[in-house]
């Protein structure tokens, strides 16, 4: 038997090539996973100890109080200590915003806990001195001697760059500043450790609500938080490898079946000369194995260069990822899974070739067998499938229930992979019915459904990754409408200069106007209010301005004033509980008094905004106290901002808006729907291994055909014409199928997911995106043939004929 | 009746000429496993007769039909057919010559398996772009007796039937010539004969010219003229040979 098995196996050592790359693909990906997931984690963990190296416990708290404490009581008894937490702070270099938002953390100045790496200066040696994180200040061009004020208001402070340090991803932050400046910054500062270097006795007196542990303990259980965060990416990463493998499990399914037809007469033949079942099934399922552990070494072998290489690449833009490394655990479980997901693809086809009859191979060849057509109970399978699938879907959309959209989606799914060899051939067919037939498209339309079965796993190989991909750019279209509209409802300014208690120059607004990327500026007249003890600059906004986002204007109607919430936060208890129950409040301006009723909001700036009429009841001549402006799609928010801040700055006014925070949450969808788009091409990849697969094996099993259609006068370009067209119809077949079936899950999904959470959320099809997914589908199809197709074409008929 | 005898280039006299073999060679491979399937054939294949080209397997009479019917090209030597030589043509220009001038029944696998009989027999004139000649469709199958087996699959009819749908898609293009490689080949001898007696009343009736290939004396007993070949070479081209004629012929190449 072994003679058999290694002399079949060198045989139709080509004839695997395709069932080897489905299963590699799978390997690599997963070794590609670990190996990324792994340097990541690695660069993530490497130094998160490092801030309380120098000292022998840390202590954990949460409030601002025993902070404190601890820090008295350290400077007190002479223990070190220091703060592990940070302040987010615009910062400032002469009146321009450098960033809007900085990690700021303590720099100790005792050198025992100075734990940063060195690069260039000194450590901080008292208040007023500041560490600079080397790369940070390399992208905002901050250089040793630079004096920088961080925050804004009474609260801000203004250090000199001293050091430039490197510090690790997980702990460091961007600037380092002496305890006594950033306890200042109060507002956003939020400390949730300190690093102790006295006893766990000391630190308990002066903090008896704070745990106190060892720093070795404390380190470990970061290290445990953050492998952990690392573990929910590698776990997302999975799903997607184990689309794949389905999908290379359709493949490889469908390449034993072809293989195992074409091979019925050895079959038979040996078993005719006394081979046993048994002794034939364990040849077969061998020959499985010894291609599982060969594509699955190949694929840990590729996958494991690929993940050196996209590491390496990785660490050239995030430095914080840690070196590649190949785990051995997590390859080897790579390793099996492709040799068993192998194994397991060739089982039922393996049952069914041994099933053959030793008289089988004395019969006649009758050619193929083409009547392998869905039988009774798969069809009455598929049908509960799609019902109760369907069922479970309206219940989802119902209950707005995740668990019974899944479960739905997956069983209904099963539903139309199920009645594939119906529903394929069927749509084929149809397509044939489009004008213009000719007897090569004709040929090819009988081809592609003369195997039912085999085009409908063909088919929904590709099937699965246009589906998905289909339901995920449609979700996340739809879901990028919500977060739009919600975005323009609390941003609905760009970027707005608001006077503190000076009216501006009226010349500011050409200025605003004129800065790149700016699409449309307005000045709007105000004047200066006081509510309550607080002065706030009043703001006249009559109809639309042209430059607000979304449905609503900001223009409020006359006898009411919008307030922000931070500026109710701020009035006496007595004025605010009055906002809160009556939505009343008495506007004071130079001596007129008015009450007016108040609505509450956010996103223009700490200003209150009335109607033209009502600011001109409380002030007759009002001058200009604000800009309004509209960036264009596409602008450097940061840019922007910095511009913004130093037009802002120079006209002691202050810069606010929701720009960068709208491009923030753009990008993050933007590279969602990369990330996801980049996953799934792995699976459309291996469905398009699958197409070119069956058709090689269709061509080798249609040889003498071939051959007889040549002698009878189809040109060689007819004959690739052929195959082409039967490849463009399994590709566009699945590709319509599955962006019908994609579709609708996506508007199950956004009726589950989105609808719960946002009022009113529409769907969005991103048809654009769609073309592209479908267009790259069905030309990818057109490709897989391409090497099919020269190959059948270029045996003559006279060797066609005198194969057997 | 005339007999020739080794000349190999024997022309029934008042008869035009629907293919012909001038010093046809072909090898296969090279160096010490090279094959010489053919050597140095002439032949001439007279036009409106069934000619029967006979030999034990490894004779080279697959590999003559094959080169005369422009499947395969010829090492050396030329090749006519229908007038026309088809040593200058390539692969484009011999499948649309095949397509107009030379009809094929093969042994086996001879149908497409999912087309129907009818389409089957019109699939050459598609594959040409043809207009389909309705009388010269309801002739053909007329004759061939296929009129209430056209809708079926090949794989619902008997294998004399497949033969006989083959053979009606090899005449409906009007062929100058028609091979046929072992068409009984596959079939018992009930259907043989009927195949063949089909093959003989095609020649008759519609005047057609048909090359056959085949190592069954039975069958080439239908034949008007037999080629007989032996390895490589023709060793007798005989007109209308009777039974012991034959038979001798066949014996002289064995002694």
């Amino acid at each position: 038997m072994r003679t058999v098995l290694v002399a079949s196996m060198r045989h139709h050592t080509r004839r695997y090539v395709a069932a080897s790359v489905a299963v590699a693909i799978g390997v690599a990906f997963i070794v590609v996973v670990g190996m990324l997931t792994g340097a990541t984690r690695s660069g993530l963990t490497a130094d998160v100890g490092a801030p309380v190296r120098g000292a022998d416990h840390v202590v954990s708290t949460s409030t601002t109080e025993e902070v404190d404490r601890l820090v008295e009581a350290a400077a007190d008894s002479g223990v070190p200590a220091l703060t592990l937490g940070y302040a987010m702070e615009p910062v400032t270099r002469d009146g321009v915003q450098l960033a809007a938002t900085v990690d700021v953390a303590e720099a100790s100045l005792d050198p025992r806990l100075q734990w940063q790496q060195l690069e260039d200066g000194r450590f901080p040696a008292a208040a007023g001195e500041a560490l600079a994180d080397v790369n940070r200040a390399k992208s905002n061009d901050v250089r040793l001697g630079d004096v920088v004020r961080v925050g804004t208001g009474d609260a801000a402070v203004d250090v000199e760059v001293v050091g430039m340090v490197d510090s690790p991803a997980a702990m460091g932050a961007s600037l380092y500043v002496p305890w006594h400046d950033l306890r200042r910054l109060e507002d956003t500062l939020w400390v949730h450790a300190v690093a102790w270097g006295g006893s766990a006795a000391e630190a308990r007196t002066a903090a008896p609500d704070a745990t106190v542990e060892p720093a070795a303990d404390w380190v470990a259980a970061r290290q445990a938080e953050i492998s952990r965060g690392v573990d929910v990416i590698a776990i997302m990463a999975l799903l997607f490898v184990a689309i794949a493998l389905f999908v290379g499990v359709l493949v490889i399914t469908n390449t034993f079946s072809i293989l195992f037809a074409q091979r019925m007469r050895d079959f038979a033949l040996l078993r005719c000369v006394g081979v046993t079942r048994r002794q034939l099934r364990r040849a077969i399922r061998l020959e499985a194995l010894a291609l599982g552990l060969v594509a699955a070494g190949v694929g840990v072998v590729l996958g494991a260069l690929a993940g050196a290489g996209l590491v390496a690449l990785v660490r050239r833009w995030f430095t914080d990822m840690g070196p590649a490394a190949v785990d051995p655990v997590w390859t080897g479980s790579a390793f099996a899974v492709g040799t068993l997901v192998t194994l397991g693809a060739a089982w039922l086809p393996t049952r069914t070739a041994t099933r053959v009859l030793p008289l089988a191979a004395l019969r006649p060849d009758t050619g193929v067998d083409v009547r392998s057509a869905a039988g009774r109970w798969r069809l009455g399978l598929a049908a509960l499938c799609l019902s109760g699938g369907t069922a479970l879907l309206a219940l989802a959309v119902a209950g707005s229930s995740l668990p019974a959209m899944l479960a739905g989606g997956v069983v209904s799914f099963v539903g139309v992979l199920l009645v594939g060899p119906v529903l394929v051939p069927w749509l084929i067919r149809l397509a044939d019915r489009l004008p213009a037939s000719g007897p090569v498209r004709r040929l090819a339309t009988g081809n592609a459904v003369r195997n039912p079965r085999r085009t409908a796993t063909t088919a929904a190989s590709l099937l699965v990754g246009v589906t998905l991909t289909t339901a995920i750019l449609t979700g996340l279209a739809s879901s990028r409408t919500a977060i739009d509209r919600d975005m323009d409802e609390s941003y609905p300014l760009d970027a707005s200069i608001t006077a503190v208690d000076a009216p501006l120059e009226a010349s500011l607004v050409g200025r605003v106007a004129g800065t790149a990327g700016v699409t449309d500026a307005r000045g709007l007249d105000g004047t200066v209010a006081t509510v309550g003890r607080v002065d706030l600059p009043l703001l006249g906004v009559g109809g639309d301005t042209g430059v607000v986002r979304g449905p609503a204007d900001l223009a409020p109607a006359d006898g009411i004033v919008r307030l922000p919430y931070a500026v109710v936060e701020e009035l006496p208890t007595r004025l605010g509980d009055r906002v809160w129950e009556d939505a009343e409040i008495t506007v004071v301006v130079a001596g007129r008094e008015r009450t007016l009723r108040v609505e509450t909001g956010s996103g223009w700036g700490r200003a209150g905004l009335v109607s033209p009429a009502t600011l001109a009841a409380l002030d007759p001549e009002p001058r200009p106290m604000a800009v309004w402006a509209r960036a264009g799609d596409g602008t450097d928010a940061e840019d922007l901002s910095g511009d913004l801040a130093a037009l802002a700055g120079a006209a002691g006014a202050e810069l606010g808006g929701g720009f960068a925070n709208r491009t923030w949450v753009d990008l993050q969808v933007d590279i969602l729907t990369g990330a996801v788009v980049g996953l799934m091409a792995v699976a459309i990849v291996i469905a398009l291994v699958g197409i070119a697969n069956t058709l090689g094996l269709s061509v080798l099993e249609r040889a003498r055909e071939n051959a007889l259609l040549r002698a009878m006068g189809l040109t060689r370009r007819q004959l690739r014409r052929a195959m082409a067209v039967e490849g463009l119809l399994l590709s566009s077949v699945a590709t319509v199928l599955g962006t019908a079936v994609g579709l609708v899950f996506a508007w199950v999904g956004v009726q589950v997911m989105v609808a719960g959470v946002v009022d009113g959320a529409g769907f969005t099809v991103p048809v654009w995106q769609l073309a592209v997914v479908a267009a790259v589908a069905g030309l990818a199809g057109l490709a897989a043939c391409v090497v099919p197709a020269r190959r059948a074409a270029r045996v003559t008929p006279a060797a066609g004929l005198a194969l057997d | 009746m005339t007999t020739t005898l080794d000349t190999g280039t024997g022309t029934p006299t008042g008869t035009a000429t629907a293919a012909s073999a001038r010093g046809l060679t072909r090898t296969y491979g090279d160096g010490d496993s090279t094959v010489h399937a053919l050597r140095g054939v002439d032949l001439d294949l007279p036009a409106g007769r069934f000619t029967a080209i006979m030999g034990p397997s490894g004779s080279g009479k697959s590999t003559l039909m094959h080169c005369l019917a422009g499947l395969d090209a010829a090492t050396s030597g030329t090749v006519t057919v229908a007038g026309r030589d088809l040593a200058g043509l390539d692969d484009t220009a011999l499948t649309l010559f095949r397509r107009e001038h030379i009809g094929f029944v093969f042994q086996a696998f001879n149908l497409l398996p999912m087309l129907t009989a009818g389409q089957n027999i019109l699939l050459p004139l598609e594959l040409a772009g043809r207009a389909v000649d309705r009388d010269r469709y309801d002739q053909v199958v007329a004759v061939l007796g296929l009129a209430d087996r056209l809708g079926h699959l090949p794989s619902q009819l008997s294998g004399g039937q497949q033969q006989r749908v083959a053979i009606a898609r090899a005449l409906v293009t009007q062929p100058d010539i028609v091979f046929a490689d072992e068409p009984t080949g596959n079939l018992d001898s009930e259907a043989s004969a009927e195949v063949l007696g089909h093959l003989r009343r095609s020649v008759r009736e519609l005047g057609m010219t048909v090359v056959m290939v085949t190592h069954e004396l039975d069958a080439a007993a239908y034949a008007d003229d037999v080629v007989v070949i032996h390895d490589g070479a023709v060793t007798a081209h005989l007109t209308d040979p009777g039974q012991d004629q034959l038979v001798a012929a066949l014996r002289g190449r064995v002694a």
